[in-house]
């Protein structure tokens, strides 16, 4: 992965001078050494939180969901609520690990581990919405289309909620495959690092006996190419399968075509935010700010201010046609989204998600980790309420007026949905104790030294300052005199 | 050693495309006069098939700078070129307006307009009402408002990032880079906004009381599928003295038809996206447009759109060995902008003709007339520069390129 030919124009990805081993040492310090304060405060608070959503759940579970807010006209509110929003903060690992890998975008190596296993907790948390909103959790197995003796009872395939599961157990599955495959060579480190006890026992079985000759890295290379070439359509199609819940309906406010790619766009954006939350705090705390630098940050913050962008075009673009199409229920849920009783909401999303990102056209803005962080919390509080809206603003004033309603969420509603952040971080907790967060294999290519000759001497250059030419004149190449000679410079065949 | 200058041939290709441009307008006026109708749809068939193209390669190189991409330094010259014939497009709009009439039924709230393909059915009352209702946006003053608004944002663009480019060849000034990275991102949005709306303006409107939220996506979809397969073409071709096309790695090859394969996923994807949502809801006012494309005459049209427009350069593109096939990958291309000529047919011909799909001799004089003098002009802004940002910093990164 190294042979190609790097301007000195670029800003190295890891701006700190270290060694291989040096490395290694560094990504594999929080597992080794005992967990310090600040992390076991972090732990009991959100196993706290856990305990507190498990409770609610399973006072749901024995009482029934007329322990819900829901009422005969909002039928779906806050679980499939919280469900969209959790799933779509599961979209950014996917596209961090396959989609960019695919445009060898190499500053995702440091993230890439750390927003896997944030998408499979994130998955994990969306799936329990559904599940307990079968009221029976324990049939949930009927979901799956088997021959039964159920007076053969199938599933129906016409129902998005069903390719719901078949698209969600996938993306689950193949993420899981991916993170893990990504984490064999790691996984070896470790164990070559243990002195023994279960500990290497352990390690040695998940490392799958990985030897890192060069025929094993070609091989798994190929591997984790097709693997990504598999996972990038997923990232599309679960988040169009989740939109389809909603758009193949004859509800207005819900039926618009532009949800699928609206709804794959609005989940980057949203999980792109959580993993600036979850990085910044994860830098700073483990001390890898040379590893996850500002550069990443600020990458991030451009993905989530066009994403962003998507998302305002579309909210446009729907509120055009609403007018533009003369449907009267069409119209007036539009204006009932804007003006109605949860006009609150609507501007909250408003606010939020298509105000909100704009900051980040300002570099100050974007190289701040205070305002990245605060702005990120600020983007996942207004997806939530974005899906909020869809869903509650559509349903409470449906065609019949007689059955206008309101909703108001229960102590229970908001109960589980607190302890789903309760599990995350306890999840997120504990990965950050028995694994490496950063890839240790693929931090290395980036390295300095994998820059070739020039590199060294640059890898000292902070990467705070941009990578514009324009302000490292002094990097700048030779400038070329004539074109002729231009092309003489180029050539292929000599190493430059 | 290679020595890149100037360039200064296509001369020949330039004639001949614009005499083959002058001729196909010339001969589709000739048709108007005598069947004004099918000839508008022709030309508007014509005109959104080139202007997407043109279009499309101005958001392309937009996105490369924002995105900071180096491998396609190369390759960005051919990208402004295409997105500089734009200009042309201004003039070629002006019949479309002046013949609106002809195929924009909400022309006049859509008093006269009498359905082509039936015997004289007119809209209804309930209809003239819904017209009504959209009338402040469909309306022919605010058409050419729309048009000078779209115009003036794809010059601009088009010419500021090309003009600093070209700067750069003389002068090699970094800050020029620097100009071009910061002055990309903020056009995006009026970009996306404008092709968007032109979408719905020259093609949805068509039907002007359907609609698709997701319409202007689809039109910039298949547009931007085939600007790509322009670009693949035009640098396969570029072999003669001074075109870069001999110092294109196949690297860069194996990239084109990467894109090739993801952006014929993403057209597909946003048609079966419109196709499954409105099939499935089937509400009358929206299920029309797509009852009269797949059932009855033009269903076969509609089927092999799918088959042929995603199914078959899908799975061919997969294949590693042909995007490493310059030639190959050029006549997949070729194949693709047919397809994408069928779509446009399949989005506008339906309009004019419902009864199913009919041939009138100006689809074909109207696409190689717009096509033509799209091309000479393309080939008049080419004509006395470099076909490679040959002091663009990052060229020589771009050159050698390799599969990482």
């Amino acid at each position: 992965m190294s042979n190609q030919h790097t301007s000195t124009l670029r800003v190295p990805l890891v701006s700190e001078e270290r060694t291989l081993g040096q490395l290694t040492e560094e990504i594999c310090a929080p597992m080794e050494r005992k967990p310090s304060r600040m992390w076991w405060v972090a732990f009991a608070l959100a196993v706290v939180t856990l305990a507190v959503g498990v409770g609610m759940v399973t006072y749901e579970v024995s009482t029934g969901i007329g322990v819900w807010g829901l009422n005969k006209t909002i039928g779906w509110a806050f679980d499939i609520t919280n469900f969209v929003f959790w799933v779509g903060i599961g979209h950014a690992g996917t596209l961090i690990s396959a989609i960019l890998f695919l445009f060898r975008q190499k500053w995702r190596t440091s993230i890439n581990r750390a927003a896997e296993a944030m998408t499979l907790f994130a998955v994990m948390c969306a799936a329990i919405f559904p599940v307990i909103h079968m009221g029976r959790p324990w049939n949930a197995f009927w979901v799956l289309p088997y021959p039964n003796d159920r007076g053969s009872l199938w599933v129906n395939f016409r129902s998005p909620l069903l390719w719901d599961v078949f698209a969600i157990s996938t993306y689950f599955t193949i993420s899981a495959v991916f993170w893990y495959f990504g984490l064999i060579p790691d996984l070896a480190t470790v164990r070559d690092r243990v002195k023994g006890g279960l500990k290497k026992a352990v390690f040695k079985v998940l490392s799958f006996g990985w030897t890192g000759s060069s025929r094993t890295w070609h091989r798994y290379e190929t591997v984790y190419l097709l693997l990504a070439g598999l996972a990038t359509p997923l990232v599309l199609s679960v988040h169009t399968i989740v939109s389809f819940d909603f758009a193949t309906s004859v509800i207005p406010g819900w039926h618009t075509t532009i949800f699928p790619p609206y709804f794959v766009a609005g989940a980057v954006f949203s999980g792109f935010a959580m993993v600036l939350t979850l990085m910044i705090i994860t830098r700073v705390v483990l001390g890898f700010e040379h590893l996850i630098t500002i550069r990443h940050l600020e990458n991030m913050t451009k993905v989530i201010i066009v994403t962003g962008g998507i998302v305002s075009l579309a909210y446009g673009t729907e509120f055009f046609i609403a007018w533009y199409s003369g449907n009267p229920y069409e119209k007036f849920t539009f204006m009932n989204r804007a003006f109605g009783p949860y006009a609150w909401a609507y501007w909250t999303m408003v606010t939020c998600n298509v105000v909100s990102p704009h900051l980040f056209w300002f570099k100050k803005v974007r190289t701040s980790p205070a305002a990245i962080f605060v702005l990120s919390l600020v983007i996942n509080v207004g997806m939530w309420f974005e899906r909020f809206v869809i869903i509650v603003t559509s349903l409470h004033r449906d065609f019949l007026p007689s059955s206008w309603s309101m909703y108001t969420p229960t102590v229970v509603e908001v109960g589980t949905f607190v302890g789903t952040f309760g599990l995350f971080f306890t999840l997120f907790l504990l990965f950050t104790r028995v694994l490496p967060i950063i890839s240790i294999g693929e931090v290395k290519s980036v390295a300095a030294f994998a820059r070739g000759s020039h590199a060294p001497g640059h890898a000292s250059h902070p990467a705070h300052g941009s990578e514009t030419p324009h302000e490292h004149p002094a990097e700048a190449p030779e400038p070329l005199p004539t074109p002729a000679l231009a092309a003489a410079v180029v050539r292929k065949d000599m190493p430059v | 050693m290679i020595a890149v200058d100037r360039f200064n041939g296509g001369s020949k290709t330039m004639t001949l495309a614009g005499a083959v441009g002058i001729v196909g307008l010339v001969l589709t006026a000739v048709g108007f006069f005598t069947a004004p109708q099918p000839t508008m749809f022709s030309y508007l068939f014509g005109f959104t098939y080139w202007l997407g193209i043109s279009v499309a390669a101005i958001i392309m190189v937009a996105i490369f700078h924002t995105a900071k991409a180096k491998w396609i330094t190369i390759l960005r010259r051919t990208m402004e070129t295409m997105g500089s014939s734009v200009f042309v497009f201004a003039l070629l709009v002006i019949p479309l307006l002046l013949g609106a009439k002809y195929i924009f039924p909400w022309v006049n709230h859509g008093t006269d307009w009498v359905f082509p393909g039936t015997d004289g059915v007119k809209f209804t009352e309930v209809e003239l009402h819904h017209l009504h209702h959209k009338s402040p946006y469909l309306n022919l003053p605010f058409l050419y408002v729309r048009q000078a608004i779209y115009f003036a944002v794809w010059i601009f663009v088009s010419w500021r990032l090309r003009t600093w480019s070209m700067e750069q060849d003389t002068t090699g000034a970094l800050e020029l880079t620097v100009k071009q990275r910061r002055f990309s991102p903020g056009s995006l949005p009026f970009l996306a906004l404008t092709i968007t709306f032109a979408g719905f303006d020259w093609l949805m409107t068509l039907t002007p009381l359907w609609q698709s939220t997701i319409f202007g996506v689809y039109y910039f979809a298949g547009s931007f599928l085939a600007a790509f397969c322009v670009l693949t073409i035009a640098t396969v071709n570029a072999q003669g003295k001074d075109e870069y096309g001999t110092l294109v790695t196949t690297a860069h090859y194996h990239n084109l038809g990467k894109l090739l394969l993801a952006f014929t996923a993403f057209w597909a994807y946003i048609a079966f996206s419109q196709f499954l949502l409105i099939w499935v809801a089937n509400i009358p006012e929206e299920a029309g447009w797509f009852k009269l494309r797949i059932e009855g005459a033009w269903k076969p049209l509609s089927i092999s759109l799918f088959v042929m427009g995603f199914a078959v350069p899908f799975f061919t593109l997969l294949s590693r060995n042909l995007k490493l096939k310059p030639r190959l990958l050029a006549v997949v291309a070729v194949y693709l902008l047919i397809m994408h000529a069928v779509d446009l047919y399949w989005l506008i011909w339906p309009a004019y003709s419902p009864q199913g799909p009919s041939f009138h001799w100006t689809l074909i004089t109207s696409f190689i007339g717009v096509g033509g003098l799209a091309v000479a002009a393309a080939m008049w802004q080419a004509r006395g520069r470099y076909t490679l940002p040959v002091k663009d910093p990052y060229i020589s990164e771009s050159l050698r390129y390799v599969q990482p």
